[in-house]
């Protein structure tokens, strides 16, 4: 049964490559082929995950145990995150049909494999294979959108990934040339003899640059909101919700297991502030929606970076609750973005037209900001008691940068619900499309409800999250699971 | 050749010397397919450094040709990691210059300034938005508008 997971990353990648040819025959039946394997990547997921035994596992690629194999580490993070992909993926499905119609579902498909591969990989340099992949189906996707403006987004976009991955591989390369080994595992049970030192925080600091374009990081985040801005807003939310997730997932792992060194959490931690900080201000200017919203995922995404960088167990439940929580309430958004799309201004008034989605407006609004009843609020004050708790003087400023960000926040956003409940609309706003306008708002009323279920049941969540980040932070158990397995069990 | 410059020394120099020059020319060209050209060389650097990061002097290429005592090997593991990187390299590559194509055909450029500022504009009016005031252009036609005469008499005349 748990050998079935290869299958979450192998059918959506054979979907891809089979798609255009099953469409160019027989469109009726391609449509299908896309979600048909999402759901039961979903599936497998969830079935491993109801009745699995919490115990992680790890699943040796064609046979060859690890280090000397490439494998896949499944623990409860990674398969929540997986999970997370493949769902979202089915949600954000681009299944709108026109000529570019098997082009889109086959990048997407291949986006969804690939983003399930990073949640799972074991082995660094399949990391950056499978980060490669994401960044090049990302490229299609964007440019997908056919505008000149989306083109330029897309190949600024590909410089800046591409002075990433050059980072990642040179960062990959001295761990090779230092250890000789690239699986994790491996690497975790080398790395307090062999990379505790300037040679091991070089690499860490070059990888974190590489993967940190994905992830939002501070200084090359640049291609944020110009992407954002020009393509589909469904695209928008599913590299906001997840991807960025997703990369911050591998600089924890990267983190808890490998690199020790105070000076590289010291590293992230100022770089989260200074995101924090750009990208709130940068938000409160912005004028139109989508681009507020890119900002804004910036700040939020620095906040992830400050909690990244705390010590212990209460800091992977920091990180977990908000990169949930930011997912949840980010493609939402986007969604409502979507459905009304363009400037801030035109949002005048809007309650009285639709109420359902200014309603969902100030939900999202209220829950980023955090208020009390609502995740947002526990995802928050679980960071703000762990920096509170620290010591050193810099966790002390990166609470005060968080306690300022959040009064940012709640000044653009209630700024903009300010604006849509004034009674007198000056102009009335149609969405791009009925079609889609409807669509969207359907889509972003099921985030509202799942954050209202979370809201419920917020605290059998947060026993469930402290139990996957004590067992992510657990390095000996990692390598026990990874390095212990008897040879060939994989088939 | 001059002693203590080994060949490993210039190869490990060439390697970060390539990656330095192609993350100057990033920042320096104005050119995007210059640009592009500059991520080609940074690349060509990354590769250097992965394949030396397994190499070994004293030894020969990881092929089996006899069965029995086997000499001493070249790490195999990078020069397949390099394979895979070099075959990435070349796909985006080839992504960029159609993409490149494209914005050729839409402005009529490929200037790196004029490009964003061509996209900015596109942006801000997609959303409807006033545009914001661009990096580049100062204000007015000096970097400090002179006062006009209208100003001048707002502000009380000329004393």
């Amino acid at each position: 049964m748990n050998e079935h997971l290869v299958l979450t990353i192998a059918l959506p990648l054979l979907g891809a490559f089979l798609l255009p040819i099953i469409m160019r025959s027989s469109l009726a039946m391609g449509v299908w082929i896309g979600p048909v394997i999402l759901g039961y990547g979903c599936w497998i997921l969830a079935n491993l995950w109801l009745h699995g035994n919490e115990q992680p596992f790890s699943i040796a690629i064609g046979g060859f145990a690890p280090p000397l194999g490439i494998n896949l580490y499944v623990d409860a993070m990674a398969l929540l995150f997986a999970f997370a992909t493949q769902l979202l993926g089915l949600i954000f499905w681009p299944f709108r049909l026109d000529q570019d119609t098997p082009k889109r579902q086959a990048l997407m498909l291949l986006l969804v494999a690939s983003s399930t591969g990073l949640a799972l990989s074991g082995d660094l340099f399949n990391l950056y294979v499978f980060y490669e992949l994401v960044a090049v189906s990302t490229f299609g996707l964007i440019a997908a959108s056919s505008s000149s403006a989306a083109y330029v987004a897309t190949i600024r976009y590909l410089i800046l990934s591409g002075i990433g991955s050059v980072l990642t591989l040179f960062g990959i390369a001295l761990i090779y040339a230092q250890t000789g080994t690239l699986n994790l595992a491996h690497l975790a049970q080398l790395a307090p003899d062999q990379l505790n030192n300037d040679l091991g925080l070089a690499a860490f600091l070059a990888i974190l640059i590489g993967i940190g374009v994905k992830a939002e990081l501070f200084p090359v985040n640049t291609w944020v909101p110009e992407v954002y801005a020009t393509a589909a807003s469904r695209l928008s939310a599913f590299l906001a919700g997840l991807v960025s997730k997703l990369s911050m997932l591998i600089i924890l792992r990267l983190l808890l297991l490998i690199f020790h060194q105070p000076e590289a959490t010291q590293v992230i931690l100022i770089l989260g502030i200074l995101g924090v900080i750009s990208g709130e201000f940068a938000a409160w200017r912005a004028k139109d929606m989508r681009r507020m919203l890119a900002f804004s995922s910036i700040g939020q995404l620095g906040v992830i970076f400050i909690a990244v960088a705390l010590p212990d167990e209460r800091g992977v439940l920091a990180v977990l609750a908000l990169s949930l929580h930011h997912m949840l309430i980010k493609s939402g958004l986007f969604m409502l973005a979507d459905h009304w799309g363009g400037s801030l201004e035109r949002l005048r008034g809007i309650a009285t037209t639709s109420p359902l989605a200014a309603g969902l407006f100030v939900l999202f609004a209220l829950s980023l900001v955090g208020m009390p009843p609502l995740p947002g609020f526990w995802a928050k004050f679980t960071l703000i008691t762990e920096l509170a708790g620290q010591t050193d003087p810099l966790y002390m400023i990166g609470l005060l940068v968080f306690l300022l960000a959040t009064v940012i926040e709640a000044s653009y956003l209630f700024r903009v619900a300010a604006k849509m409940y004034q009674t007198k609309p000056t102009d009335i706003v149609r969405s791009n499309s009925p079609d889609s306008g409807s669509l969207s708002l359907t889509t972003a009323s099921l985030f509202g409800a799942g954050l209202i279920a979370a809201t419920v049941m917020v605290s059998p969540l947060g026993d469930g999250l402290q139990a996957i980040a004590v067992q992510a932070q657990d390095v000996d158990l990692y390598i026990q699971t990874v390095l212990q397995q008897p040879l060939g069990e994989g088939q | 050749m001059i002693p203590g410059f080994t060949l490993e020394l210039i190869l490990y120099s060439t390697a970060l010397g390539l990656v330095s020059i192609g993350l100057a020319g990033l920042v320096l060209s104005h050119h995007l397919f210059r640009i592009v050209l500059a991520l080609v060389i940074a690349e060509a650097g990354a590769n250097l450094m992965l394949v030396l990061a397994g190499y070994r002097w004293d030894a020969v290429a990881p092929i089996l040709t006899t069965l029995g005592e086997q000499p001493q090997m070249v790490d195999p593991v990078p020069q397949a990691m390099v394979l895979t990187a070099i075959v990435i390299g070349v796909g985006i590559q080839a992504l960029a210059v159609s993409i490149l194509i494209r914005i050729r055909q839409r402005y009529h450029t490929l200037d790196r300034n004029e490009v964003a500022e061509l996209m900015d504009a596109e942006i801000a009016a997609t959303a409807g938005t006033a545009r914001d005031v661009s990096q580049e252009a100062p204000l007015g036609e000096r970097p400090i508008p002179p006062i006009t005469d209208d100003a001048v008499q707002v502000r009380g005349g000329r004393s």
